[in-house]
C-alpha cells in the first residue's frame, strides 16, 4: 500500500481508541497536583469505608463532617478554611492502612490525621504519625496500649480504652446484680483482653468468677456453653462475643430463658449493634460511650437535630460523637496552640478540656495530661427491645465518671517522650 | 527473532529504567515513594508466584503463608532478638521458606483444585497460629513495638527509616538480586524442564523427568522468594498484622498475576502496579472501589486471557 501523504488512513478502531484513552484520562486529572495561593488546613480521615466496619465508619464520617461545617462556619482554623481528605482504610489490611496514612501525610500534606476504628490499624497508623511527628487524633480504636504502653506525645484518642469500659460496667454489675460472674469469651486476643480487663475490675470490688468458656470464633451453636453456664449457677453471665457470635449466643440465651434466672451482661455495646439484633436478642446490661436520649445536657438535642438532617433521619450513635468530638479536637488544638505546629499543639491539648457544645455530656470532657487519653462520661444501662423511638434501644441507668474508671496514668503504662 | 530479542531486551531496560527513576516522577505525577515501594513489594511477591503458577503451572492459594511468615519473621526478630535490618531480611526468607520445604513434600503429589485447595488449608493454619498466639505475635492486634532500622555498612550509614527513598532503593536493589536469580533459572535446563512439565506433564513423565521433585523445587524457589517480599512488606510497614497470612492475600497475589499476564515474566509486575494504582486511587475516589476493580478483573480474564502484558505484546510482535 503506497501512503498518501495528504489522507492519511485513520482506522475506526483507532479513533475508537483514542476516544478511551481522552475518558481515562478525564477520570486521571485528579493525580495532578494542584498548587494553591492560599491552602486550605487539611484533616485527612483514615478509615474503614468497606468491610466489617463499614457502618460505624459512615457515622464517624457524618460526626467529622458536622464538626468541619461549623469549624468552617465559624471561620476555620486560624482564619483559613478546613477541607477534610477521606481515605478508605479498609476494615483489616494494616498495610492499605499504613500506606493511606502516608499518602495523606507526604502527598497531601496534611495538618492532622484522624483513624482508626480497627485497633490494630489505628495502632500501625500511630507508627506512621508518630515517626512523621504529625498531630494524630484516634477516634474510635479501643486497645488500651495506643494512650498505654504504646502512647506517643502526638496521639490522641477519644473513645474509651478496654478498661475503662470494663471498670464501668464492673461497678454497675456488682451492685445490682451480684458478685459471682461467668465469662463466655470469643478465644482471640480482643476477647482475652477484655476478660482480663473485666476480671480486674470485679476483683477490686470484690467479684468472684465462677466459671468460664472461650467460644471458639464462628460458633454458632452456643447451648452447650450456655448448659455449664447454667450448671455453675452464677449471678451473672458475661458476653463477650461481637457480631454475628453475639446475635447468636444472645439469642439462644433467650431462648433457654437464662435471662429470666440470671443477670446477663457484656462490656462495649454500640447502637449500631442493637439496630441489627433481632428484638429479642436486644437484651442485658452494657456499657455505651455515648447516647443520644440525654435531655438535659444543653447542647445534645441541636447535635442530635444536625445530625438527623444529615443521616437520613438517623440518630446520631457513639460513633457520630468520636468523628465529632475528634475533628473538633484539631481545630481547638490549633485554636489553643494559635499554631499549626503539632509539637505546640499537643502541649496546648494536655488537661484540656472541651467545651460543652463538643463534649455533649453531664460531667464534660477532657483529655488526660501525660496521656493524651479522653476522659469522658461513660453510660451503664440496659439493652431494651423498644424505646419511645425506633432507634431508643437502650436505657441508660447510671452514668459514671471517666475519671473513675481510668486509673491511674502509671497504671496505663504510658511513658511519653517529647521530641526535644 | 532479530527483532523479537530486540523488543525483548528494549522491553527489559524500560522496565529496569522506570523502576531506576521512580522516585523522580512518581511525584510529579501525583503519587508518592511509598507507593512505589510498595508496587514493587507486591510485584516480588506476584512474579515469585507467577514462578510457580505461570512457569511451573501449579496454582497455589497459599502463597500469602509463606509472605506473612516471612513478615512475621522479620518483625520478630527485630522485636524480639536483634535490631538489625539485614538479619531480620534474611531471618523473614528463611522462616518462610523452611516452612515452603516441610509442607512441599505433603502437597505436590496434588495437582489443579486440589492443590489450590491444600495450599489455602495450610495458609489458613498460620494464619490462626498468628491470630491466636497473642502472647507472641499480638494476635488480632498485629505485632506492634518495633521499627526497621538504618543499616550500618561500616563507613556509612544508610537511613531506611527516615528516608523513603533510601528503602526504596534498598527495595529495589533485593528486587533485582531476586528477579535476576529468577530469570536465571528459568533460563537454565531446570527453567525449561518447568516449562516441560507446565506444557505435557505426562509426557515429562514418560522422559523421565522426576517430576514431583522438580514441582517441589519450583514450590520451595517461589516460597522463598515470596517470603522475601513479605520480610520487605513488614519493613515498609513497620507493621505485621495476621491479615498478610490470610488466603485473601494469596487471593490478592493471584489477581496480580493473571491481570498483568501469567505467560509473561514481567506481567505480574505490572499486574501488582496496577492493582496497587487502582486500588490507591479508586478507593480515594469512591467506596465502591472493589467493584470496579473487580470488573477490571473480569474484563481482562474474558477478554484478554494473557492479560494486560498480553495486549501490548501482541501489538508489538503481531
Amino acid at each position: 500500500m503506497s501512503k498518501d501523504p495528504i489522507s492519511v488512513p485513520v482506522k475506526r478502531r483507532t479513533i475508537l481508541k483514542a476516544g478511551l484513552a481522552l475518558g481515562a484520562m478525564q477520570v486521571a486529572s485528579p493525580f495532578v497536583t494542584k498548587s494553591l495561593a492560599d491552602e486550605p488546613v487539611k484533616i485527612g480521615l483514615d478509615n474503614p469505608a468497606t468491610g466489617t466496619y463499614a457502618a460505624l465508619g459512615k457515622n464517624e464520617l457524618i460526626g467529622c463532617q458536622l464538626a468541619l461545617e461549623q469549624i468552617n462556619a465559624k471561620g476555620g482554623i486560624l482564619g483559613r478554611k478546613v477541607e477534610l481528605l477521606v481515605e478508605d482504610s479498609t476494615s483489616g489490611d494494616a498495610g492499605t492502612a499504613v500506606e493511606k496514612a502516608r499518602k495523606l501525610i507526604d502527598r497531601d500534606q496534611v495538618n492532622f490525621l484522624l483513624g482508626n476504628i480497627n485497633s490494630a490499624l489505628a495502632a500501625a497508623m500511630a507508627n506512621v504519625s508518630y515517626e512523621k511527628g504529625v498531630f494524630h487524633v484516634v477516634p474510635g480504636g479501643h486497645t488500651d496500649p495506643i494512650t498505654g504502653a504504646n502512647c506517643h506525645w502526638n496521639v490522641f484518642r477519644v473513645c474509651n480504652t478496654t478498661q475503662m469500659e470494663a471498670n464501668a460496667v464492673a461497678g454497675t454489675l456488682i451492685k445490682t446484680a451480684g458478685k459471682k460472674w461467668y465469662y463466655l469469651t470469643p478465644d482471640y486476643a480482643f476477647g482475652h483482653t477484655l476478660q482480663a480487663g473485666l476480671e480486674k475490675a470485679a476483683a477490686a470490688l470484690g467479684g468472684t468468677k465462677v466459671g468460664g468458656d472461650l467460644t471458639p470464633l464462628g460458633t454458632t451453636d452456643f447451648s452447650s456453653y450456655l448448659i455449664k453456664a447454667q450448671a455453675a449457677n452464677p449471678d451473672v453471665i458475661i458476653f463477650l462475643q461481637a457480631g454475628d457470635d453475639a446475635v447468636n449466643a444472645l439469642k439462644q440465651a433467650v431462648q433457654f430463658g437464662l435471662d429470666k434466672k440470671f443477670h446477663l451482661a457484656g462490656a462495649q455495646q454500640e447502637l449500631e449493634v442493637l439496630i441489627g439484633l433481632p428484638p429479642e436478642a436486644r437484651i442485658g446490661t452494657w456499657v455505651f460511650e455515648w447516647y443520644w436520649k440525654q435531655p438535659n445536657v444543653a447542647h445534645v438535642n441541636d447535635f442530635v437535630a444536625d445530625i438527623r438532617k444529615r443521616s437520613g433521619g438517623h440518630v446520631p450513635t457513639a460513633r457520630t460523637w468520636f468523628g465529632y468530638a475528634a475533628t473538633h479536637t484539631c481545630a481547638l488544638a490549633a485554636a489553643a496552640a494559635k499554631s499549626l505546629d503539632a509539637v505546640k499543639m499537643a502541649k496546648a491539648m494536655q488537661g484540656f478540656k472541651l467545651p460543652p457544645e463538643v463534649a455533649l455530656m453531664p460531667d464534660g470532657a477532657f483529655y488526660r495530661a501525660a496521656q493524651n487519653q479522653l476522659i469522658p462520661d461513660l453510660y451503664v444501662g440496659n439493652a431494651q427491645a423498644k424505646g419511645s423511638d425506633p432507634e431508643d434501644l437502650f436505657n441508660v441507668t447510671d452514668v459514671v465518671k471517666g475519671i473513675t474508671t481510668a486509673g491511674t496514668v502509671e497504671d496505663t503504662g504510658c511513658k511519653m517522650t517529647w521530641p526535644a | 527473532m532479530g527483532a523479537i530479542d530486540f523488543n525483548k531486551r528494549a522491553a527489559n531496560l524500560l522496565v529496569w529504567l522506570l523502576l531506576g527513576t521512580m522516585p523522580y516522577w512518581m511525584t510529579a505525577i501525583g503519587g508518592y515513594v511509598e507507593l512505589g515501594s510498595r508496587a514493587v513489594v507486591l510485584g516480588l511477591g506476584a512474579m515469585s508466584l507467577n514462578f510457580l503458577l505461570g512457569y511451573t503451572g501449579v496454582l497455589s492459594f497459599g502463597h500469602a503463608a509463606y509472605f506473612g511468615l516471612g513478615a512475621y519473621g522479620a518483625g520478630m526478630m527485630i522485636r524480639y532478638v536483634a535490631p538489625s535490618t539485614g538479619l531480620a531480611i534474611a531471618t523473614g526468607i528463611l522462616v518462610g521458606t523452611v516452612a515452603a520445604a516441610i509442607i512441599g513434600p505433603l502437597i505436590i503429589r496434588l495437582r489443579g483444585v486440589y492443590f489450590a485447595m491444600v495450599t489455602i488449608a495450610f495458609g489458613q493454619v498460620f494464619y490462626f497460629i498468628a491470630f491466636r498466639w497473642n502472647a507472641v505475635t499480638g494476635g488480632d492486634d498485629g505485632l506492634t513495638g518495633w521499627t526497621r532500622l538504618p543499616i550500618d555498612l561500616g563507613f556509612t550509614q544508610i537511613d531506611i527509616l527516615h528516608n523513603p527513598i533510601a528503602f526504596y532503593y534498598l527495595v529495589l536493589v533485593l528486587f533485582a538480586v531476586a528477579v535476576g536469580i529468577m530469570a536465571f533459572l528459568l533460563r537454565s535446563p531446570f527453567g525449561r524442564t518447568l516449562l516441560a512439565i507446565r506444557e505435557n506433564e505426562r509426557r515429562a513423565r514418560f522422559l523421565g523427568i522426576p517430576v514431583d521433585r522438580h514441582i517441589w523445587i519450583s514450590w520451595i524457589i517461589s516460597c522463598g522468594f515470596v517470603s522475601l517480599a513479605g520480610a520487605l512488606y513488614a519493613l515498609l510497614n513497620n507493621f505485621v498484622d495476621p491479615r498478610a497470612l490470610y488466603w485473601t492475600q494469596s487471593g490478592d497475589f493471584v489477581i496480580m498475576a493473571v491481570l498483568g499476564g501469567m505467560r509473561s515474566f514481567w506481567g505480574p509486575l505490572l499486574g501488582a502496579a496496577i492493582f496497587v494504582v487502582l486500588q490507591d486511587y479508586l478507593s480515594s475516589q469512591t467506596e465502591n472501589w472493589m467493584s470496579f476493580l473487580g470488573l477490571f478483573f473480569v474484563l481482562i480474564v474474558l477478554f484478554f486471557p494473557r492479560g494486560v502484558l498480553g495486549i501490548i505484546r501482541r501489538k508489538v510482535t503481531p
